[in-house]
């Protein structure tokens, strides 16, 4: 085969037993990555399964353009039952790992069981091996690599691992490879803590076959010469995205706090990301064969080395009210060494930071830290809280939930979140295609697709987007941010785009979002790698059928149309200030909005749920039999 | 004639270099099997691509029982005659850069032929770490520079000062 090296490997850490399987029989309906994923979770997870029961497969999900040298081809899918939601969960990391699982002789890794004790598993060339763990366990996530790589004596051995925070089964503890490339939603983290495995190691040495090799690497000095010319490429493989807060702020598009608060004047004119970087920046780097480097690598004297990219230069400075750039980034490498995901982390304490300032709570439920917003102690203090367990940090653990209900009656009633999640942080107030993204989207956090950047490009250049918006998602309206029409299109286009680039094991920054805003180049590579001769239709029909499986995974774990939703500050508290004051969501109009977006889907409008016909026509009778006969 | 100078500051660690080299020699993708190979400290940020540097007295010409290593005067390149090669890894060895790699599954050597005058990596070198230029007074300084700085970089990424 070109492009799948061809194997499914199958690790039972309770019996030690390893097994493969071929990917072939999958490929043509669900390509592989994130579309392939859901197949094998839906297949494999057992309804009932608790998320830290042994039962719980963790699944690893290269795709077919995976370790290729097309540039972005170093993404991996990771699924399980999520411990926060109890829905699917779906993360997804870059970096070197990916690719050599490869190399190693392997598309996927499904992982069920509980190993006795700490362990972790080396592939070494399709030989696969359960490893005593126990030096390990305690150990952050770059000790963890490093200590790996030393016993092995093989500095080349890519490893993904847990740090204290997933071996304490913190909920949304996440995964680590490098100084800071994560598979950071959903928990996997917890996961693989619960399975007593603190990480995987893998070297290989073997190779991905290409179809059409000549034809590859004309196109990749073509695509990279592009790349190198546009805009985006030059601003994120210079700055990252330090660059772009201050815009994003201003545009109200970032909230301030809990989503509190929208154009906070401070951060918009004191924002020191771009200074930070100037004086910090070792350099710009990377995933596997990428040349738009948009992480940071930063060296704070004191503070220590690592990249960090788009979440956190948000998460811990506006998330958290917090100005001071060396408290952000003893945060980032906080929550990287701890193995913690930092947009849940941020949530966590912008939420305690809402509380205290509401007078909902004071410093005595929290150790006697008081939750002002921005002070350094509490953000710090929480991170090594919750990570260790200890007071207040051991309910936020249990999710942000867990840790209100124990406060107050009115304290859960302040939790913002979508499917047990922090939903991305972007305003949903003024812009309603992020807003129908977000409470529609499969995880709790689907962001960012097409459709809502679209409304943020708009700012830029009006008239030029509503051309764009036309043509790609049907009117005009669709790149507005405050106009409802058009957008439940929008976004169906946009979630089957996205899982365009996620199933088949790339970068969606690269193909869907910043530098081709379309998956037609995506295709192209495809049929280069592959062989076959697929149109961006065929694709996109997969996607479609990964979109409703994903959906029918969630229902048949009772997800409805009610669980689409938004937390009611967005509908109740309209923006106070900044470019859109008043904005709120109209809940009437929201809903239409969802009645429009289940209608094009083919689903059922009042519950939610995919139409038998819709299922059958995607090829997915089995699907329709299992879950809509037993609900 | 012109040559490939690595300037390893620059070095992304992208790894892109070896991968094309190995779509571009035997079509397939595999870092493993590049003529080029990036030495990597992540947890530093330090990388280092290592290449053939063309010795003037080469020690893999020098120990090749079979004179299967030879210089190509074309491109100033030192290429293997792949049917000559017996596989028996003296050049491996004897290579002071360690820039003398091994095809795990044939067991043949690899050795960077500077594609025939027009090297692929340094096409898709994204930040400048690998560039080919006309071998000059100035840039022979530049190579000297660069080499000398290896060790000071490899020597830090480690943690030695």
């Amino acid at each position: 085969m070109y492009g799948w090296v061809g194997k499914i490997l199958r690790i039972d850490l309770s019996s030690g037993t390893v097994t493969t399987e071929p990917t072939e029989p999958y490929i043509d309906e669900y390509l592989g990555g994130r579309g392939l994923g859901v197949r094998l979770i839906y297949e494999n997870y057992v309804p009932g399964t608790d998320p830290l029961d042994p039962g719980n497969p963790l699944i690893f999900s290269t795709g077919p353009l995976t370790g290729t040298a097309m540039p972005g081809s170093g993404r991996v899918d990771v699924t399980a039952l999520s411990p926060m939601s109890k829905l699917r969960a779906k993360s997804n990391f870059g970096a070197y790992w990916g690719p050599e699982v490869k190399y190693a002789g392997f598309d996927h890794i499904i992982i069920t069981g509980k190993a006795e004790k700490p362990a972790y598993i080396l592939i070494n060339d399709g030989r696969v091996e359960i490893r005593d763990a126990g030096r390990l366990w305690g150990k952050d996530t770059f000790e963890t690599q490093k200590t790996i790589q030393a016993d092995l004596g093989d500095p080349e051995v890519k490893v993904v691992c847990i740090g204290p925070a997933g071996e304490r089964l913190v909920r949304f503890a996440c995964l680590i490879t490098e100084t800071g490339d994560a598979a950071g939603r959903t928990g996997m983290g917890a996961v693989m803590g619960s399975k007593n495995l603190k990480a995987i190691a893998v070297r290989g040495s073997g190779a991905v076959k290409i179809a059409r090799p000549d034809e590859m690497l004309k196109r990749s000095l073509e695509v990279i010469q592009f790349m190198r010319e546009h805009p985006a490429y030059q601003e994120l493989s210079n700055w990252g995205v330090a660059r772009s807060m201050t815009m994003m702020y201003d545009f109200s598009f970032f909230p301030v706090g809990y989503f509190e608060d929208v154009a906070w004047e401070e951060i918009i004119n004191n924002y020191k990301g771009p200074e930070y970087v100037e004086k910090f920046q070792l350099k710009n780097t990377g995933c596997f064969c990428c040349p738009n480097r948009c992480m940071n690598f930063l060296d704070v004297p004191g503070l220590g080395k690592g990249v960090t990219s788009c979440e956190p230069w948000s998460g811990f400075t506006g998330g958290v009210w917090n100005l001071d750039m060396d408290v952000f980034w003893e945060a980032t490498l906080l929550t990287n060494r701890l193995g913690m995901d930092c947009t849940e982390t941020s949530a966590s304490i912008g939420l305690l930071m809402e509380l205290h300032h509401e007078g909902i709570i004071t410093a005595k439920d929290t150790d006697g830290i008081p939750m002002e917003r921005g002070n350094k102690e509490a953000i710090l203090t929480t991170i090594l809280k919750i990570a260790n367990r200890e007071g207040y940090g051991d309910l936020l653990a249990e999710g942000q939930k867990a840790a209100a209900r124990n406060f107050s009656p009115e304290a859960l009633d302040k939790v913002d979140q979508v499917k047990g999640l922090a939903p991305h942080a972007y305003e949903f107030r003024a812009f309603k295609a992020s807003g129908l993204g977000q409470a529609v989207g499969h995880r709790g956090d689907p962001l960012p697709l097409r459709s809502s950047l679209l409304e943020v490009d708009w700012h830029h250049a009006p008239e030029w987007f509503q051309q764009v918006a036309k043509e790609q998602f049907g009117s005009e309206e669709a790149a507005i941010p405050s106009e409802y029409k058009g957008k439940p299109l929008a976004v169906i286009i946009s979630e089957h785009m996205e899982r365009v680039p996620d199933s088949l094991g790339i970068c969606k920054w690269l193909y869907g979002l910043f530098i081709f805003n379309d998956v037609e180049m995506a295709t192209n590579y495809f049929n280069d790698v592959t062989g076959k001769d697929w149109d961006v239709s065929q694709l996109l029909k997969v996607s479609e059928r990964v979109r409703n499986l994903e959906r029918m995974f969630d229902v048949r774990q009772g997800l409805r149309r009610c669980d689409d939703s938004l937390p009611k500050k967005f509908f109740e508290q309209p923006l106070k200030k900044g470019k859109y004051k008043g904005a709120v969501l109209d809940k009437e109009k929201f809903e239409q909005m969802k009645d429009e977006y289940y209608q094009l889907r083919g689903w059922d409008k009042e519950t939610g749920i995919p139409t038998r016909e819709k299922l059958e026509e995607l090829g997915l009778k089995d699907v329709a039999d299992d879950v809509l006969e037993n609900l | 004639m012109k040559t490939l100078i690595i300037d390893a500051e620059k070095c992304s660690g992208c790894r892109s270099c070896e991968t094309y080299c190995s779509l571009k020699h035997y079509g397939v993708c595999a870092p493993s099997k590049g003529r080029i190979h990036v030495v990597k400290w992540e947890q530093e940020g330090m990388f280092v691509p290592i290449n053939c540097m063309r010795c003037e007295e080469p020690a893999c010409e020098i120990v090749c029982p079979r004179h299967a290593t030879y210089r190509n005067y074309d491109t100033n390149a030192m290429t293997v005659d792949t049917t000559s090669c017996i596989g028996c890894l003296s050049c491996v060895f004897a290579c002071p850069f360690g820039a003398t790699f091994v095809d795990r599954d044939t067991g043949k050597v690899l050795k960077c032929d500077l594609c025939d005058g027009d090297p692929t990596c340094v096409k898709v070198c994204p930040t400048g770490a690998l560039t080919f230029e006309e071998v000059s007074n100035e840039v022979r300084v530049k190579l000297v520079a660069n080499a000398d700085r290896i060790p000071l970089l490899v020597k830090k990424a480690i943690g030695g000062e």
